[in-house]
């Protein structure tokens, strides 16, 4: 066994003798799309809603939710799937976010989340993750479809236009910071919304109005 | 004027933009410039919500003779200030622009003809038409061809009136109540059980439980002040748990700790897996139930209530005696029920096994209160009765009843099921306080109280309300009256059963109503009836609460209440003409049936006092005697002293209810319960004394198929019932502007994926078919009803789309109340 | 095909015999035996502008549409805008002090969870027409009706 390392180890070392180098550098960038190209496809494959919805935890529990609201049913059938607001478009962050759905994989194979139960005990959880993310990028994703230059207000609801011109136009708040619970519902925020306070509740600010199209 | 800023102008466009677009005059500046005391006085007065079965009191306030505001009664224990939407909008219930204000009779050529159109005539013209039919059919066919369809909408003397004047006049038992459709199961449940009518606890409970099951009850909706109640205690006191129960999710759901989606009809399954676990984890309360229990086991194998030729009746062995137990013991039960395990409940029921353990650590545990209640789930059902049986023995095999907070609570769905239908013993087979007219001495007892010969009272069990109309359609009964309920539309297979029964050319068809509704549509003579605060009237609740109210305002054009409509109608009637030679003794010859029913010495014993004539009493005026006082009180005669005790008349108007037994002013929480109930006095803690040995009964009843389940060609289960926004059928609701727009139509609930599979979405018009008929409705996908896969959700409230051309009437065999929930359909695109 | 020929004529026979005499009900023209055309599912009034009470006690309705709001054990969607220290925020409406009373009639430091459910009581408004009207007068009407200013 170990003859056959240092063999294999040895015609290594050794420069071609039968091959080019253009050969060897074409090939090796062949080869290098090849894997590449397997990899990212591997990877667009997890990106899709029918990956996600494979898992029962999401087809059971988030998905259904989701097709309650107007992000899976609307006038006009455009709708967003699961990889549309919680995987970053860019390269870099999409990586940085797949690498952290990794630790997703491991609650999945231990299930963390596998029954309905559990799943409501980690909700607060998963939902400030969430929630954290989308502070941190400007709600990046929501903007990904939501341009505010592209917003016609004219076609909002009145209370939608005050409240975009008050905070978000004006930048002191981001979409997510009214738009929690836009398609999915929200965990326990009970003792939050019984006794409005506004430290707690980031005053009302965040939960303005919308839910509109 | 000149500090008017432009901020006032804004703010007076928009009302005026507002007001526009609610087609209302605008005010113009005449906003609080009001303030003449004899103009912005209101008269203000107390009465029962005009709605559901909860019995909310509300403030009613009139003006110039109408009614111009109402809200919820501040002083009323049972909803202390709050009313549902419902309740908010009744100032407008009786305004709707279609009220029927003149009698009106199908007539072609000038004289009656079934296929006539309708043309208004008189009062006495459409009394002498009835009188001739009643007459001729009474002659041709005897009692058994009459027949009169009540309702736990009826006030307590409307309904009282009635059961004297079918059951001692007309001599027939052919009365029935639209709370057979509603309440029946628990009443049955009830006598089986306990040996007497009514829930033995009351809404405190409520503030005592620990945990709440409800088994097939969406109270978010259908009673939604005592949900209020419970959302208080719920979240007021963070250690309570709720349990909601339900083959769909529906709004009551927001509130569960333990949210339960059961497969339909496996309610059956799941408590007797309770009931086994109870026992097998040796949370059997001993004590109590060596004192206070017997075990029974009842006949199973009973049918599905529909007519005899049907296949399905043919092949049950105990159709006949489907109410039959014989005795067994703790030992026996606990056998009965060991094959319940968790496994093939959650095989059965489509519960997980964690849920199921949670079900069972509510009811075994010795330190939580409990609390049950259940509606149309359970007693819309072909096992209602058996339903009910099984969730008392939970309650009893653990002790937990009787107590504030232990409590397995029977919600009823109409104002006056309970008062009415219940109390007065409007079903075909009772008489006043949970006597039957199957039973000689009950009779003797009734005649005696009547004044009226002894054998008047048929001793025949009337005809309850589906077989009204199977016998309808096939001839039967020829002449019938229905009073302050809409069976057209509410009930079960309209095309094949009641339509062709209203319209079949040998029957002529009496409806009494405020509105022109689908039922008055069927019927060959229309009868305009004032209601709710036109009138004087009580209605007894849920929890034993009984509640009166004043006429406040007069009823319009011609409309008159359904109380006068009766004994009027009674002075047509010579005893001679109804009543059998050997009856007739001299003291009753030749007299009116409002001699001997009305006029009898008791019923016209009392004039109105002083104090009452701030308010209008039409029918007093009408009669010359206080006839709602009389009536009520020759009718509490039946229960004073037999555990059913009525306060006096008079008091009832001063309080918003008493619970009954009402004894020496005092009203009773808890029955049964020595410390509060004094029929339970003794040495034990507590007496069942609706049965002799003064124990209750644990049942043990099998798990068997619902009538009629999904299959290949029609592959959906359907289930009916009401939304929050509606009462019924609508028909009150439908007219008040804002319910109306809130919910207008009724929408077929369905999961995304089946209207995926069926290439249908949420608006898309689809056709649903049963083997008995169809109708067309939309699909809708989201809200507030979201049903599993395999099942959809149609509300019946929708005049313009009756879902009871599909359902099934097949009933439960013991209750004979129809299962409006469970029928097999198919759903086509349209 | 031959079932439904039957079925169709079976219909149509009875639609002579269920004649509806000429009564207006809320099913306009249509016989009980024949199924009406639903209409199209309405959409929801969403203009923000507030509908004249009937009386100060009547619960008003809302003038927007609430699609998927949250009122749950774990939220109350409606109050992060009518709740009280919301409203500076979102200029909405803030919900009655009736509504900070427990059922004895004290005020709480909070909104009672007896009134938790906003739905019970108020309701949205679909963009529709009612089939019949509905002759409730304003009290200030009957007022006027009684001939005095």
């Amino acid at each position: 066994m170990w003859r056959l390392v240092r063999r294999t180890w040895a015609v290594m070392r050794r420069p071609s003798v039968h091959f080019s180098l253009g050969f060897l550098t074409l090939g090796g960038f062949l080869m290098g799309v090849v894997f590449w190209g397997g990899f990212n496809t591997a990877l667009e494959a997890t990106n899709t809603e029918a990956f996600c919805i494979s898992c029962h935890e999401m087809r059971d529990n988030v998905f259904q939710e989701l097709r309650q609201t107007i992000h899976y049913t609307n006038r006009s059938g455009v709708r967003a799937s699961c990889p549309d607001c919680h995987v970053p478009h860019r390269w870099t962050n999409k990586i940085a976010r797949k690498m952290q759905a990794s630790k997703e994989v491991w609650g999945k194979i231990f299930g963390t989340i596998s029954t309905r139960e559990k799943f409501l005990a980690h909700r607060l959880t998963l939902a400030r993750n969430e929630w954290a993310r989308l502070e941190a990028n400007d709600s990046l994703e929501c903007r990904n479809c939501h341009s505010a230059e592209s917003m016609d207000i004219t076609r909002q609801s009145s209370r939608a236009v005050q409240a975009h011109e008050r905070f978000l136009f004006s930048g002191e708040q981001t979409c997510i910071d009214c738009h929690k619970g836009i398609a999915h519902r929200l965990p326990d925020m009970r003792a939050a919304a019984l006794r409005p306070d506004p430290a707690a509740m980031g005053d009302a600010r965040r939960f303005l109005a919308a839910m509109e199209e | 004027m000149s500090g008017i800023t432009r901020r006032d102008v804004i703010k007076a466009q928009a009302v005026a933009a507002a007001a526009v677009a609610a087609g209302l005059p605008v005010p113009a500046l005449a906003q609080n410039l009001t303030t003449d005391a004899a103009l912005t006085g209101l008269q203000w007065a107390k009465a029962p919500c005009r709605f559901c079965g909860t019995g909310c009191s509300v403030m009613v306030a009139t003006k110039n003779g109408r009614v111009v505001a109402t809200h919820g009664d501040a002083e009323a224990e049972v909803n202390r200030g709050l009313n549902c939407v419902k309740g908010y909008f009744l100032s407008k219930i009786m305004y709707g622009s279609d009220r029927l204000t003149q009698p009106l009779l199908r007539k072609r050529d000038g004289v009656f003809h079934k296929d006539g159109e309708f043309t208004p005539v008189s009062w006495d013209e459409a009394f002498d038409i009835m009188e001739e039919k009643w007459k001729a059919t009474l002659k041709a066919k005897g009692p058994q061809a009459i027949g009169l369809f009540g309702s736990g909408q009826w006030t307590i003397w409307e309904g009282y009136a009635a059961l004297k004047l079918m059951k001692a006049g007309f001599r027939s038992n052919n009365i029935d109540p639209n709370a057979r459709h509603c309440m029946a199961s628990a009443v049955a449940g009830f006598m089986r059980t306990f040996g007497i009518d009514e829930p033995m606890g009351c809404y405190d409970d409520i503030e005592y439980a620990d945990a709440f099951v409800l088994w097939g009850s969406n109270m978010a909706e259908m009673h939604p002040i005592l949900w209020t109640r419970i959302t208080d205690r719920r979240f007021s006191f963070p250690h309570v748990k709720v349990a909601v129960m339900s083959p769909y999710r529906t709004r009551s759901f927001d509130l569960a700790d333990i949210p339960v989606i059961f497969k339909p009809h496996s309610d059956l399954y799941i408590l007797n897996y309770l009931a086994n676990e109870i026992i097998r984890r040796g949370k059997v309360n001993e004590a109590f139930v060596t004192d206070f229990v017997n075990f029974k086991r009842g006949n199973a194998n009973i049918g599905y209530g529909l007519r005899p030729e049907d296949p399905r009746e043919q092949a049950a062995e105990h159709a006949h005696d489907a109410n039959d137990a014989h005795p067994i013991t703790l030992e026996e039960y606990a056998e009965f029920v060991a094959p319940y395990t968790l496994e093939k409940t959650v095989e059965v029921s489509g519960v997980p096994a964690s849920t199921l353990e949670q079900l069972v650590e509510i009811y075994a545990d010795p330190d939580v209160k409990v609390l049950s209640s259940w509606t149309m789930g359970v007693n819309q059902h072909t096992r209602g009765t058996w339903v009910n049986n099984l969730i008392y023995n939970l309650h009893l095999l653990t002790g937990k009843i009787a107590t504030p907070g232990n409590s397995p609570f029977s919600l009823t769905g109409q104002p006056s099921a309970c008062g009415t239908a219940r109390e007065v013993g409007t079903f075909s087979h009772r008489l006043p306080a949970d006597l039957q007219v199957a039973n000689p001495e009950h009779r003797a007892h009734s005649e005696e109280l009547w004044k009226i010969p002894p054998g008047t009272i048929p001793d025949w069990v009337g005809r309850h309300a589906v077989e009204h109309n199977r016998d309808l359609k096939d001839g039967k009964i020829n002449v019938y009256w229905t009073q302050v309920t809409n069976n057209i539309q509410a009930g079960a297979n309209l095309l094949e059963e009641g339509l062709p029964g209203f319209r079949n050319p040998e029957n002529f068809i009496v409806v009494s109503d405020v509105y022109p509704t689908a039922t008055c549509e069927a019927a060959d003579l229309i009868l305009p009836t004032a209601m709710w605060v036109e009138k004087e009237g009580a209605y007894g609740n849920t929890e034993r609460r009984t509640q009166f109210w004043r006429q406040m305002v007069s009823a319009p054009g011609e409309a008159k209440s359904d109380l006068w409509q009766l004994v009027e109608f009674s002075k047509r009637f010579k005893v001679e003409e109804v009543w059998p030679p050997e009856l007739i003794t001299p003291e009753y010859a030749g007299k009116t049936l409002f001699d001997v029913l009305y006029a009898n010495g008791q019923v016209d014993a009392f004039e109105r006092s002083d104090e009452d004539l701030v308010y209008a009493n039409q029918e007093s005026e009408a009669f010359g005697f206080y006839i709602q006082k009389g009536l009520f009180e020759e009718y509490a005669g039946f229960g004073r002293g037999h555990g059913h005790d009525l306060a006096p008349f008079d008091l009832y108007h001063t309080v918003r209810g008493l619970r009954w037994p009402v004894i020496d002013g005092k009203e009773t929480r808890w029955r049964f319960n020595r410390d509060h109930d004094r029929y339970a006095a003794g040495e034990k803690g507590f007496k069942f004394y609706g049965h002799a040995d003064g124990r209750a009964v644990i049942f043990a009843l099998p798990y068997e198929p619902p009538a009629e389940s999904p299959d290949e060609e029609y592959p959906f289960w359907l289930s009916t019932g009401r939304v929050l926004e509606h009462w019924h059928s609508g028909s009150m609701t439908q007219r008040v502007p804002e319910l109306f727009r809130a919910v207008p139509d009724a929408v077929c609930f369905m999961h995304p994926d089946d209207a995926a599979a069926l290439n249908v979405r949420r608006g898309s018009a689809v056709r649903i078919v049963s083997r008995r008929g169809t109708m067309e409705t939309r699909v809708e996908t989201r809200g507030r009803t979201t049903p599993p896969k395999g099942l959809v959700y149609v509300p019946w409230f929708d005049a313009r789309q009756l879902i009871n051309k599909v359902t099934l009437d097949a009933t439960c065999p013991i209750s004979k109340q129809t299962d409006y929930k469970k029928c097999a359909v198919r759903i086509e695109p349209v | 095909m031959y079932r439904a020929a039957i079925a169709t004529l079976v219909l149509l026979t009875a639609s002579a015999a269920f004649a509806d005499g000429g009564l207006v009900t809320l099913r306009g023209e249509t016989p009980l035996d024949v199924s009406t055309t639903p209409p199209p599912m309405p959409s929801v009034v969403n203009t923000d502008i507030r509908e004249v009470r009937g009386w100060p006690e009547q619960p008003p309705v809302i003038p927007h549409h609430i699609d998927n709001y949250q009122i749950d054990l774990n939220v109350n969607r409606c109050l992060t805008c009518h709740g009280r220290t919301a409203v500076g925020a979102s200029q909405a409406p803030m919900i009655s002090i009736t509504h900070f009373m427990g059922r004895d009639g004290q005020v709480l430091a909070a909104v009672t969870p007896r009134r938790f459910f906003c739905t019970q009581c108020h309701v949205t408004q679909s963009d529709v027409r009612p089939i019949v009207g509905n002759d409730f007068k304003d009290v200030d009407d009957v007022i006027k009706a009684m001939g005095k200013p």
